[in-house]
């Protein structure tokens, strides 16, 4: 946790001081408050708790590195179950509005569940299905919110 | 009377089925663990979008009502608390179903529940319109106070670590100030890309951080044997003798979640810890609670529902959030295009009469779907995850995508969701960051109204002795957080 907490203080920081270098690029106003004050304030005070990040994380690492790290082979599995489920929301999301709502829902919510862990393939074909209808239901018909379409342009 | 014509407009058939489905909505979403009221929330926003405002507000409240409740199903049977203000009530709760009065239970947690609600509603109807009135008289350096003191709130919903929290608050924040400048109209870290000239959209944002996040976190339960009730539940009703006996503590629990309610920055989780160590403090029997005592139930689920009324005259009257729900559902307010505040109670009146008529209405279908369903709550708890977390997931891209037709929304709804996940497994909370996106624009607002008023005079801010008031109690409000850190490091070592 400390190494993680040292490496997440100094993305913070990168983070407040790039913000802060950029509000010198915005126009002065003098009369009322300048576009950059509230940012710079903001960016400032990130800084300073990121460095009280840094030094609590430097300070747990001691203790860490007495504790041995076990990467169990469950956690493994995780990680990349974890790094399939963005992959396939990112897909969705590209795939979604050439495909259409009708298309593209199915295998997503089919892959869900599979990484989820649900090895029926009759059970998971049946809800994907089910899911895809009932969602056109509620958004499209019920609430008349519009779904992307198939679409080659 | 105002709250008459509340209640007829929320007991239209074409208004009132709104309601049912939010307080139902609640209740699944509280009983199922790893739901909150605050993800229930997120997943309603893209259809009360297509409602109107007094309509999807009273929803929203069905929701928060609901939620709260349910949180105690799944701490009673299963021993695991739905949402964190149930937490309590697994104490008492889990013991009596173990004794087979997994019923009587369920029956005395939904009576104290209702109770706690209507109490709370009526106190709301009391305090708020008072509080709004005298609210009224701020100007817009009291109102920047006074957002301090709402942003300082991110302190008390910390967690574990100050640090942590502060950063998220102050990433909020930052999140906040992208986009066009309230004040001069200047696109702000947009890089000449047009979706970022507005900034992030709020719906996809929360959607990300509270919905997306929790089911990256579910992914890694899988696997996790999860836990069933099995048992037959019989006598919901608890005897007269009983209810005579309950009827103090749920009373005096009742006030005591209001009043706790209403202090910014508590919220149901203390509130229910509170009634119950008081319950058992005042008790001649206090060695048979944790054991299945009846009062050990009834004393954290009147609080935990008494501080939905309480949270919401913060919320309503001066237009800052109590607790984390709160914070989400001032979200949706802003989202609907409702700003709480006290100008709300002036120019909409009828929306505050419907809030007032549907929290006690839902607090009134609490205890009819209750005592009425209570044998399909083993059902619910049954739903599997491989089933119910890909529906919601596919759920929450769709909701992203409704509010702007826009896939650049389902695509800020994953970066959140992977940025909330981060967060969450490094225990950075994901509540700040939403008070400080929601609660920033509105602070960075006022004071530049203040400042433009002054002719750019800094020292406007510190005139005013209502001002100082709230600066005072927003150091107060730090220095309490600091002090309980503190205190919890001094624990654990």
């Amino acid at each position: 946790m400390a190494k993680k907490e040292i490496l997440l203080s100094i993305i913070f920081m990168i983070i407040s001081m790039t913000i802060y270098i950029l509000t010198y690029q915005f126009p002065q106003q003098t009369v009322a408050l300048s576009p950059a004050v509230f940012p710079r304030f903001v960016s400032a005070c990130l800084f300073i708790l990121s460095v009280a990040l840094l030094i609590q994380g430097i300070a747990g690492v001691k203790k860490d590195s007495e504790q041995k790290k076990v990467q169990s082979t469950i956690y493994k599995v995780f990680i990349l179950k974890l790094l399939l489920m963005i992959l396939l929301a990112f897909f969705y999301t590209r795939i979604l509005p050439i495909a259409g709502y009708a298309v593209a829902t199915p295998p997503f919510v089919a892959g869900a569940m599979l990484l989820f862990n649900e090895k029926r393939g009759i059970w998971i074909i049946a809800v994907s299905i089910i899911t895809t209808a009932l969602l056109y239901i509620l958004f499209r018909i019920v609430f008349k919110i519009p779904l992307p379409r198939f679409s080659l342009f | 009377m105002a709250i008459i014509q509340g209640f007829l407009y929320v007991l239209h058939p074409s208004h009132f089925p709104f309601l049912f489905l939010g307080v139902a909505g609640g209740i699944i979403v509280g009983a199922i663990p790893g739901l909150t009221g605050s993800v229930g929330i997120i997943l309603l926003l893209p259809f009360i979008y297509q409602l109107d405002a007094s309509t999807a507000i009273v929803m929203l409240c069905g929701m928060f009502c609901g939620a709260i409740y349910g949180g105690s199903i799944s701490a009673i049977l299963i021993s695991i608390p739905g949402t964190p203000s149930a937490a309590a009530t697994v104490l008492d709760g889990y013991p009596l179903a173990q004794k087979g009065e997994a019923g009587k239970a369920i029956g005395i947690a939904t009576i104290a529940s209702t109770t706690g609600g209507i109490i709370s509603t009526f106190c709301l109807m009391f305090i708020a319109p008072q509080l709004a009135r005298f609210a009224l008289k701020f100007g817009p350096e009291e109102y920047f106070a006074l957002m301090i003191f709402g942003l300082t709130i991110i302190a008390s919903v910390s967690g574990e670590s100050l640090v942590k929290g502060l950063i998220s608050g102050f990433f909020g924040l930052l999140i906040a100030t992208i986009g066009l400048d309230p004040i001069t109209g200047y696109a702000r870290f947009s890089f000449n890309i047009p979706n970022l000239m507005t900034g992030f959209p709020l719906l996809p944002v929360l959607i990300g951080l509270f919905a997306i996040s929790q089911i990256f976190i579910q992914l890694e339960a899988v696997g996790e044997k999860s836990r069933h009730f099995r048992q037959k539940i019989k006598n919901v009703l608890p005897s007269f003798k009983e209810l005579k006996r309950l009827s103090t503590v749920i009373i005096a629990s009742s006030f005591l979640g209001t009043f706790i309610g209403i202090i910014p920055g508590t919220g149901g989780t203390i509130a229910s810890f509170l009634a119950y160590s008081e319950a058992k403090r005042w008790s001649k029997n206090p060695e048979s609670f944790g054991k299945g005592n009846i009062i050990g139930v009834a004393a954290p689920e009147a609080a935990n529902n008494g501080t939905t009324g309480g949270a919401m005259v913060p919320l309503l009257s001066l237009g800052i959030p109590g607790d984390v729900i709160t914070a989400v559902m001032l979200g949706a307010l802003l989202l609907i295009g409702i700003r709480p505040g006290p100008l709300l109670f002036k120019e909409h009146p009828e929306i505050i009469n419907s809030i007032f008529a549907g929290m006690l209405l839902a607090n009134v279908l609490i205890l009819l779907l209750g005592i009425l369903s209570v044998r399909l709550f083993p059902q619910v708890l049954r739903t599997p995850a491989a089933i119910l977390f890909p529906v919601i997931f596919t759920l929450c891209f769709l909701g992203a995508f409704s509010l702007n037709n826009s896939v650049y929304d389902m695509f800020i709804a994953l970066v959140f969701g992977i940025i909330g996940y981060i967060m969450r497994k490094n225990n950075f909370p994901a509540a700040p960051v939403v008070l400080g996106v929601v609660l920033g624009p509105i602070a960075e607002d006022e004071l530049g109204r203040a400042l433009i008023i002054s002719h750019g005079d800094w020292t406007v801010l510190f005139q005013s002795p209502l001002a100082i008031f709230f600066y005072v109690i927003s150091i107060f409000s730090l220095l309490s957080s600091l002090k309980r850190q503190f205190s919890i490091h001094s624990k654990t070592k």
